[in-house]
């Protein structure tokens, strides 16, 4: 008996799908651990610390190019920066809805675009620091300073919200980040 | 079968070095960029023999970085095909035995039997499985292949193959337009109920 409904309950269990292409989850965790290194080891107004400023300004310059010329759900496309979606979303969710969503979801969308304009930003100020037309004048110090503690922020919403999210829809996100492979629940809808 | 289910993998694991070398490679040409922008600034001219050539390395480096990532691109596209190509083809397998089986209206015992004869196992070991004298397999599996009009095993199984290889691909349903293996095969019913 079990053998003839294989064929068939092998479509209907969870499903894995492959969303994070290599690049994508490479470029993810470099970032990461070069967020890491300039906030809690790297000196301050070191070379390393420049360096390592430009690294994550690669990589974000990489990932945008993979953004346009990467497949599907690596694409702007997928994840559009909508408000009237991300709001829908929320609601949403707040009446308990359990989509999944293959890339980012509307609220982790604008994340993803938040982290990237922010690293952007501090690599940005962080150069202009190190030019002598820049050099030691206030404003620019102070938005180094702002936007950095404004990406502390943002990772610790990035990780709640990933963590909620995983939580909520029951596709373990970190996984999906490790893998490339996100693994949707039996009934779960997909969008 | 073995070779099928490992080249994905093969894949999937070249996808990955490349796409480390893409990441790699992007942080040398912004090495150079960098370099030549600092070089510019700090008074340098392009005619420099130095400069000059720093910057054209800066420029191949981007253009391989690109040149990798369409590339990679490529090959991602081409693993997902043959994941979905897989996909449909086991989807197809159960719904063409499904129609098959309804054709033929085989008692659930006979599509039992059936399907693990398409899966290889001879009548002793269904008859294990199944828990039944191995007589008593073999009288439904004689009833299998006169219910689907064929002599035995080899043709009964070659039925469904020729089903799936007569058709084209295209994702979702089964190949439409196939000429069965003989006239009375009820490959043609399959489709029309």
């Amino acid at each position: 008996m079990s053998i003839v409904t294989d064929p068939a309950s092998g479509r209907d269990n969870a499903r894995d799908i492959a969303v994070w292409d290599p690049l994508v989850r490479l470029i993810h965790w470099s970032l990461a651990l070069t967020i890491l290194l300039n906030g809690a080891i790297t000196e301050e107004e070191s070379k390393l610390h420049e360096w390592v400023g430009y690294a994550a300004l690669g990589l974000v310059a990489l990932r945008l190019v993979w953004a346009v010329i990467g497949p599907r759900h690596a694409r702007f496309s997928a994840f559009p920066p909508n408000p009237a979606r991300a709001i829908r979303h929320m609601r949403a969710v707040l009446h308990g809805d359990r989509t999944v969503h293959l890339s980012h979801n509307p609220l982790g969308a604008f994340m993803a675009y938040n982290l990237w304009l922010t690293v952007i930003a501090l690599g940005v100020t962080g150069y202009m620091m190190t030019t002598i037309r820049f050099f030691g004048i206030d404003w620019v110090e102070e938005a180094h300073e702002f936007a950095f503690n404004w990406l502390m922020l943002s990772v610790a919403l990035h990780v709640a919200g990933v963590a909620f999210d995983s939580w909520r829809s029951g596709v373990n996100l970190v996984r999906a980040m490790i893998n490339g492979h996100k693994r949707i629940p039996d009934g779960t809808e997909v969008e | 079968m073995k070779r099928r289910t490992m080249t994905p993998i093969t894949k999937e694991r070249r996808a990955t070095v490349l796409a480390g070398i893409i990441i790699l490679q992007a942080l040398c040409a912004l090495f150079f960029i960098g370099d030549v922008i600092a070089d510019l600034s700090g008074g340098g001219h392009l005619e420099d023999l130095h400069l000059g050539l720093e910057a054209l390395a800066a420029l191949a480096l981007v253009g391989g970085v690109v040149f990798l990532m369409v590339e990679l691109r490529r090959l991602l596209v081409r693993v997902n095909d043959m994941d979905a190509g897989l996909r449909v083809a086991r989807g197809q397998m159960a719904e063409v035995m499904e129609g098959f089986f309804e054709d033929w209206n085989l008692t659930q015992a006979e599509r039992d039997i059936a399907t693990m004869i398409l899966k290889g196992l001879d009548n002793e070991a269904i008859a294990k499985v199944r828990n039944t004298a191995p007589g008593t397999v073999r009288a439904q599996a004689t009833s299998i292949y006169s219910k689907s009009d064929t002599h035995g095993r080899a043709q009964f199984v070659s039925l469904f193959m020729e089903e799936l290889m007569s058709g084209d691909f295209s994702t979702g349903e089964v190949a439409k337009s196939h000429q069965p293996l003989e006239a009375n095969a009820p490959g043609d019913k399959l489709h029309a109920k």
